[in-house]
């Protein structure tokens, strides 16, 4: 590096020498701007995709408030004003602990559901002095549901450990050119407690998601989650696979994101397993995520 | 002092690689401010000339959504990576280097976000404690540089920014 460096000035020193006046200082300067390491920022707009988490991180000392609905479906008709009569809320906080590290925890309405998640960053896309090609973050969380437990039979009786579900998945992100970025999301859910026996208490999937930017402000995304072992068909309601799709709009210091989707719920442990919308019978979701960035900086 | 003064004109470069450049915008909402301490710039003491260069990449920022808009939404950095300023001072004479702190302009071009301007500036520069200092505080005005700030967001960024530079210069090659 050092050595480089002494190179660089040498061989212009040795092209100036004697000729002082038609130095060419911007010459010199780049010789004197040492090489960097590029790392590719904002492969997607905002920490989620649509349902699923992206490569992104909060900031140290980001504290990011997010509240997300979804509507009914879109298939109530106008009796329902086409969902919107019924919501499902989700909020939490989510804050960076380190640049590479963030942690969160929330509350859906959907079963009543708390969870906590962590997100830490293991690899950056990079260009110039290193080459890396893609971002890969680890994610897991646990989700509790706390809706009481349905009656049972005497003598037999609920567990605690019977409410909960954990989450882990590799993040795995490129960002291919300004506008477009594609993530693959291989992921593992294990939950305690199932439905019935045709249930799986362990759900391999693999999520795919994509952004592509029309606008500086504006992007589309995609979202889709294959479930490899999927509940059983004959399951009443039957499970599907999550297709969202949406729409991302900066303002700012928020993030609004709109979308389709038949998912309701808004967290890994409800949208992969448990979506039971299907696309092509109108069981759409309408729903958003919206943001708020604080800044915790001491400066 | 004299021969410390001769011995700093008779180096024909002086140069900095960790200048300071701040770019500021008040307004009713909140305040920006983007840092540098990573600009580098060469003076050469017989023609007067002054170049600066920053990496876009290497301004920060309070909140990180700032920086990351700065970058992506604005400046553009993975397109125009830097920001360069290549100048002349006005009617220089060498013995201003060796000289306090005095008033300069520098006139000169200023590119940015791949637009080239002609501006000229007002400076300082001189001696503080023995050491070479170059400063200046000049105000651009973004859309001049094709940087485009929607009217959604117009209220929260300045229509100008203020410029800060700062300069320890040292003796450049040897």
């Amino acid at each position: 590096m050092k050595n480089l460096q002494l190179l660089f000035i040498g061989i212009f020193l040795l092209l100036f020498a004697g000729n002082t006046f038609s130095q060419d200082l911007d010459a010199l300067l780049d010789a004197e701007t040492k090489p960097t390491i590029d790392f590719t920022t904002a492969t997607f707009k905002s920490t989620r995709i649509i349902n699923g988490h992206s490569v992104e991180q909060m900031k140290k000392n980001q504290l990011e408030f997010r509240i997300s609905h979804r509507f009914g479906t879109l298939n109530n008709g106008p009796y329902g004003l086409f969902g919107l009569d019924q919501s499902v809320i989700h909020f939490s906080l989510e804050y960076g602990l380190k640049d590479w590290l963030m942690v969160g925890a929330g509350r859906g309405s959907l079963n009543k559901t708390y969870d906590a998640f962590a997100k830490v960053r293991l690899l950056r896309q990079s260009s110039g002095m290193k080459f890396m090609p893609v971002s890969l973050s680890y994610f897991t969380s646990i989700e509790l549901k706390s809706i009481k437990f349905p009656d049972r039979p005497a003598g037999t009786s609920n567990y605690f450990s019977s409410r909960l579900a954990y989450v882990s998945q590799l993040l795995i992100a490129r960002k291919f050119t300004q506008n477009l970025s594609i993530q693959l999301t291989p992921t593992y859910i294990h939950r305690n407690l199932v439905k019935t026996e045709l249930d799986q208490n362990g759900i391999f999937a693999l999520g795919t998601g994509a952004r592509y930017k029309l606008s500086k402000r504006l992007s589309i995304n995609a979202e889709y989650f294959y479930t490899y072992n999927p509940n059983s068909k004959s399951l009443e309601p039957r499970p599907y696979n999550a297709l969202s799709l949406g729409v991302d709009i900066e303002t700012g210091g928020h993030v609004f994101q709109i979308m389709l989707t038949n998912s309701q719920g808004m967290r890994e442990g409800s949208f992969i397993p448990q979506t039971t919308g299907s696309w092509l019978d109108g069981d759409i979701h309408l729903g958003f995520n919206i943001s708020r960035v604080f800044a915790f900086n001491k400066k | 002092m004299l021969v410390a003064s001769l011995g700093a004109i008779s180096q024909s470069k002086f140069i900095s690689k960790n200048a300071y450049i701040s770019f500021y915008s008040s307004t009713p909402l909140e305040d920006i401010l983007g840092e540098s301490n990573e600009a580098v710039t060469i003076l050469n003491a017989e023609t007067g000339e002054i170049a600066f260069q920053a990496l876009m990449t290497t301004f920060h920022f309070k909140r990180a959504l700032m920086e990351e808009h700065f970058n992506e939404n604005y400046m553009e950095s993975t397109k125009f990576p830097k920001a360069k300023f290549n100048g002349k001072i006005d009617g220089y004479n060498s013995s201003i280097l060796s000289g306090p702190v005095n008033d300069i302009k520098v006139t000169g071009i200023l590119s940015v976000h791949g637009v080239d301007k002609t501006i000229t500036i007002s400076a300082k520069l001189g001696l503080e404690d023995g050491k070479l200092v170059g400063l200046s505080n000049f105000k651009v005005i973004p859309e001049n540089y094709g940087i485009k700030i929607p009217s959604l967001v117009r209220d929260k960024i300045g229509k100008e920014m203020e410029i800060t530079v700062k300069a320890n210069y040292l003796p450049f090659g040897n």
